[in-house]
């Protein structure tokens, strides 16, 4: 399959122009014959959004901009980011990212993990999703990450549990310290890159990582997207720091022969994990 | 505390670039000083935006810094941007003829003040951003006159500290000569920084990254070897400069204040 990475900025808090963007690159991609184009974390509003959220949140049953994005989903499938609102519970709001293919929502997933420290502060303005929920796509078992999910290692394990092979994680990580000497990055992008290796090799799962650019309020986006094979090769890896667009193919043949070499997926023992986890939360609620 | 040159001048251009096309702006506006702040913001703003983008403006009160005149003057010649020298002689003898001091520092506000007021009244005229220079060193200890020198549109310099803008410098190729001069605010004739502050930029850069960017304890910071009362002291700086850093607070009374609970991105629809 090929998959085209959208490693964009966005204009803060205008979905409109944000939109506009994702249809003209989803045309590329599909004139490219991507199979599957992906964006980074709230790529239809921006990241640093505040008070912004209410106003920029779609709810994507009813919205008329989601339906030009599920419209551009006929022969290309779509993974974006964006604030969300269900219908079913207005006020609430979600940092969430939407796997669309065929024009129809394949899944949604929400954001667990939000950042509220140091120079984040998510859950001041969003609610936290409750589940990590393995899909079928058109090319297999996948799952979906936002950002700082994928920095806690329990993420990808429920998805790798639930036999996904294609992990996507969409991200606007800014960029961190400037003392590495030997490569043009901040410190911090090193961080994506040591788990991207680690969880691919481990999980015999490709990983796409897709990280945006641009600047918003003196936040520097990183970039350096990259993805790994299920063997946990670097396949492809964009700038740091500007724009990029590419498309790369991806055999998920290779996670066959991955687990045939590495079985941890065959000897993955959930249930073990489970009772250990019970177990400890349990304890933890006695103290 | 050694910084990558080159991700620092790629993130310090593109964050030039990117403000001023968000801010509507064409140009960036400097006040050149001659010293090793202003300089090296003009050497990223050239590399930025190009020469013909941005203008530099050169701010004299009678001959304090005669020196300092002449280095700006032969950097902005260097990097072939726009300039101009202003005397600020005039209106602060005008003012301080009305209410006269002896005191230099409230002499040095009040130029520090007058140059910032000429760099807006540009700023307006030429469609320029103005580049603020205020390094991280002097931001956190307060060494800066608020709506002075600190008042600026962007700030490229603000997370570096001082002796990080010498690392930076080198990288940039700035003259040897503005690299070994000795760092002053030019409130006064002769003044040093490092005097009046009572520590050498190295030494205080070390103690504030051990504080600031490391988070460190004082306790933590005396054991690495600072002393107690060099630490002590910087610790006070960095509580009472704390109203030179922020907005006003505002008094809430209604259900959403400014700043309060009303908080919304600097780059709105940009």
């Amino acid at each position: 399959m090929k998959i085209a990475i959208a490693q964009t900025s966005s204009v803060l808090g205008n979905v409109r122009k944000n939109l506009n963007r994702h249809l003209e690159l989803i045309r590329q991609a599909s004139e490219q014959k991507a199979d599957l184009i992906i964006f980074p974390e709230l790529s239809l509003t921006g990241y640093s959004l505040k008070d912004l959220v209410p106003e920029v949140a779609l709810n994507p049953v009813n919205s008329s901009l989601f339906q030009e994005l599920l419209e551009a989903s006929g022969n290309i499938d779509i993974v974006i980011g964006f604030a969300e609102e269900k219908a079913s519970n207005p006020g609430i709001f979600y940092n969430s990212a939407a796997y669309l293919s065929g024009r129809k929502i394949v899944h949604i997933h929400r954001k667990v993990f939000l950042p509220t420290s140091g120079m984040f502060e998510e859950r001041r303005f969003f609610a936290e999703g409750r589940e990590f929920r393995s899909f079928k796509s058109r090319f297999g078992p996948a799952g979906l990450l936002i950002c700082r999910d994928f920095l806690h290692y329990c993420s990808t394990y429920c998805l790798f549990a639930e036999g996904a092979q294609l992990l996507i994680d969409i991200s606007a990580a800014p960029g961190r310290g400037v003392s590495d000497q030997k490569n043009e990055a901040f410190e911090t992008s090193r961080m994506w890159e040591l788990m991207g290796e680690a969880m691919s090799f481990f999980s015999s799962s490709a990983i796409i990582y897709c990280n945006r650019v641009g600047i918003e309020d003196g936040a520097v986006f990183a970039g350096g997207s990259f993805i790994y094979s299920p063997l946990g090769n670097l396949i492809l890896k964009l700038p740091y720091l500007d724009e990029a667009f590419a498309i790369q193919e991806i055999n998920l043949d290779e996670v066959r022969k991955a687990r045939k070499i590495w079985p941890f997926k065959r000897d993955d023992r959930p249930e073990v994990i489970w009772h250990s986890l019970d177990r400890i939360i349990r304890k933890k609620d006695e103290n | 505390m050694k910084i990558n040159g080159p991700l620092v001048t790629k993130v310090l251009t593109n964050f030039i670039r990117d403000e001023i096309r968000k801010a509507g702006f064409d140009r960036a506006i400097i006040g050149l000083s001659g010293g090793l702040d202003s300089t090296v913001c003009a050497y990223l703003a050239v590399q930025a935006l190009e020469a013909d983008k941005v203008i530099g403006l050169v701010m004299p009160y009678r001959d304090f810094d005669p020196e300092g005149v002449k280095d700006a003057e032969k950097i902005a010649r260097t990097l072939k941007i726009r300039w101009q020298e202003i005397d600020i002689t005039p209106q602060i003898d005008a003012y301080f003829s009305a209410f006269p001091t002896d005191s230099a520092l409230l002499k040095g506000n009040k130029m520090a003040r007058e140059r910032m007021s000429i760099l807006y009244d540009f700023s307006a005229r030429e469609k320029a951003i103005i580049l603020g220079t205020s390094n991280k060193t002097e931001l956190l200890i307060g060494y800066g006159t608020i709506h002075g020198d600190m008042a600026c549109g962007i700030n490229p310099l603000g997370d570096l500290y001082k002796t990080q803008i010498r690392d930076l410098a080198k990288y940039l190729r700035i003259p040897e000569e503005i690299l070994k001069k000795k760092p002053t605010a030019g409130l006064w004739p002769g003044q040093s920084d490092e005097q009046e502050i009572g520590l050498a930029y190295e030494e205080l850069d070390g103690i504030l990254y051990h504080l600031v960017d490391l988070r460190q304890t004082i306790q933590e910071v005396i054991q690495a070897g600072s002393e107690e009362q060099k630490v002590r002291r910087i610790i006070d700086l960095i509580k009472k400069s704390e109203f030179k850093r922020k907005l006003p607070p505002i008094a809430k009374i209604s259900n959403r204040t400014i700043g309060h609970d009303f908080l919304y991105p600097y780059d709105w629809d940009k």
